[in-house]
């Protein structure tokens, strides 16, 4: 099955790129070993942004050609994606605590619009479940997956603004994250972890789309089979009335 | 068997099955969690970004999430009987109310420790406040808080909850009574903080207690003519 | 140095949560396709026995 051979690819690529982060690539010299999570973080964030972008566009897709396949991506988009959102700030903050000294700060633009981002998708998968009709659950679910996508860069820019209006001394630079003059290193093994990521991005979004088309398959042949048992039956019922004397 | 313990196997009854009903409707427990964990991240849009700012007002914006959080939880406590039409089976019961009202307050407060008790680590790391070693303190005053507010709340839940525009209706009786727990709360919670530089911590937590003790007797009392009404 | 338990507990909650997700997919996926294939023939059976009479 090829699906199973991404699946194991991944895995091996996934193994190579940790290896390489934690013990091969040597310790930045500023920030020490904390750098390392940048690897898994920033590959994180990055699909977490491609799984919604996957998701709107499947939603408008739905829109337009009412194809329920469509509405299974991006339900898996939403769920692999909120899941690789908090994961990205689940690193974000083991590398914050280190580097910044604290978990959480407010003036980075990445982090804030990240948090945002995990509320917005955590509300579309909770609004999903409120709705049982699979098409009205579709367009509903496209709608708010849209205005979700839009928000997004909204709330980055927004964030920048912020920041640069304030007076206060900033804890952290942002561009000490990525820094584009870095050693080639860093950036292969940034780049080797950002492409393991993606083979296991891939293989989750498949098996997670499988997941929804089977389940609507479920639905589906289960409603069938109430209504044939229901015909029966009604007609057993007046097959017995017309016999009776 | 004595009309206390009966009272109380009564009342046990009760919070069981809302307790049960709530984590079965799974939805709803988590929805009014994830609602208040998003209105401290909005706070913190709100006053941010200077960090400083934030940790001070810390202990105030958590306390308000509690507040808009358990309003959900007291609100939707009774909706689920209204849903089902079982509130005239309740009032029917032949119970002593105080019993039914005991019961109900008790999921509420149970609800709202939970509440609670998820949004200190939030209020910790966003608002960067190290809460660990207070933890005690803390504990004793979000249950407090808790037992006041399903105090106050499940009587006018049990009130508002087949009027009109009880949506607002609730918040809006609710708010101005529970501004002293508010308060006493707010300020017992930087107390613990900052390690109770001025001795006033215990004050503060006999006010919340006597608030509780005034709210539950005063609730018991009028359960009854508020579920028959 | 303690930085190491920050970085031990960001790869290992990520790559953990991973492939937590992971296996349970695997799991449901496979629970799911058996029920999909009992409940097709059910209802295979359910229509033909109501056309066949």
């Amino acid at each position: 099955m090829k699906t199973r051979i991404l699946g194991f690819t991944a895995l091996v690529a996934v193994a190579a790129a940790t290896v390489n982060g934690l013990f091969i690539v040597p310790a930045d010299l500023n920030q020490g070993d904390a750098q390392r999570i940048m690897y898994v973080h920033v590959a994180s964030a990055w699909l977490a942004y491609l799984s919604f972008g996957v998701t709107a566009m499947a939603g408008i897709g739905y829109l337009v050609r009412r194809d329920l396949r469509l509405d299974a991506v991006a339900l898996a988009g939403a769920e692999v994606g909120v899941m690789l959102t908090a994961f990205a700030i689940w690193g974000g903050m083991m590398w914050g605590r280190p580097v910044w000294g604290v978990f959480w700060q407010w003036e980075d633009p990445r982090l804030t619009t990240t948090a945002l981002l995990l509320a917005l998708y955590a509300g579309y998968l909770l609004f999903r479940r409120l709705t049982d009709d699979p098409h009205r659950r579709a367009a509903r679910a496209a709608v708010v997956g849209l205005i979700a996508a839009i928000d997004i860069p909204i709330v980055h820019f927004s964030v920048i603004w912020w920041r640069g209006l304030h007076q206060g001394p900033t804890i952290g630079d942002p561009s000490k994250i990525l820094n584009p003059s870095a050693p080639p290193l860093f950036v292969l093994a940034l780049m080797s972890m950002l492409a393991a990521f993606t083979l296991v991005w891939g293989y989750l979004m498949v098996r997670r789309y499988q997941l929804a088309r089977t389940e609507w398959e479920i639905e589906e042949h289960g409603r069938l089979g109430r209504i044939s048992a229901a015909r029966r039956s009604f007609t057993t019922e007046s097959m017995a009335e017309e016999s009776a004397p | 068997m004595s009309a206390l313990r009966r009272n109380a196997t009564i009342a046990l009854a009760i919070a069981r099955k809302d307790a049960l009903a709530e984590l079965r409707g799974r939805q709803a427990v988590g929805s009014t969690i994830f609602f208040a964990a998003l209105v401290l991240l909005l706070f913190g849009f709100a006053l941010g970004p200077d960090s400083r700012r934030l940790a001070e007002a810390a202990p105030g914006l958590l306390w308000l999430a509690i507040v808009f959080g358990g309003l959900l939880t007291v609100a939707r406590l009774h909706q689920m009987e209204a849903d089902d039409g079982a509130l005239e089976q309740l009032a029917l019961y032949p119970v002593d109310r105080r019993a039914v009202y005991a019961g109900k307050a008790l999921a509420g407060a149970g609800a709202m420790l939970l509440l609670g008790g998820l949004l200190l680590p939030v209020v910790a790391i966003l608002y960067g406040v190290p809460l660990g070693a207070a933890w005690l303190p803390l504990a004793v005053t979000v249950i407090l808080g808790s037992v006041g507010f399903a105090a106050v709340g499940t009587a006018y839940a049990g009130l508002t909850v087949r009027m009109r525009a009880r949506e607002v209706m609730l918040p809006l009786l609710m708010l101005p009574i529970v501004a002293p727990l508010l308060l006493a709360a707010v300020k017992a919670t930087v107390a613990a903080v900052a390690g109770d530089p001025f001795g006033e911590l215990g004050a503060w937590l006999q006010l919340l207690a006597g608030f509780d003790i005034v709210m539950l007797i005063a609730g018991g009392a009028t359960y009854g003519f508020l579920l028959e009404d | 140095m303690s930085d190491v338990w920050f970085v031990i507990a960001g790869y290992g909650v990520i790559l953990g949560g991973l492939a937590g997700y992971a296996i349970a997919l695997a799991r449901r996926l496979a629970r799911a396709r058996q029920a999909s294939l009992r409940i097709r023939g059910e209802a295979e059976s359910a229509t033909t026995a109501d056309l066949g009479e």
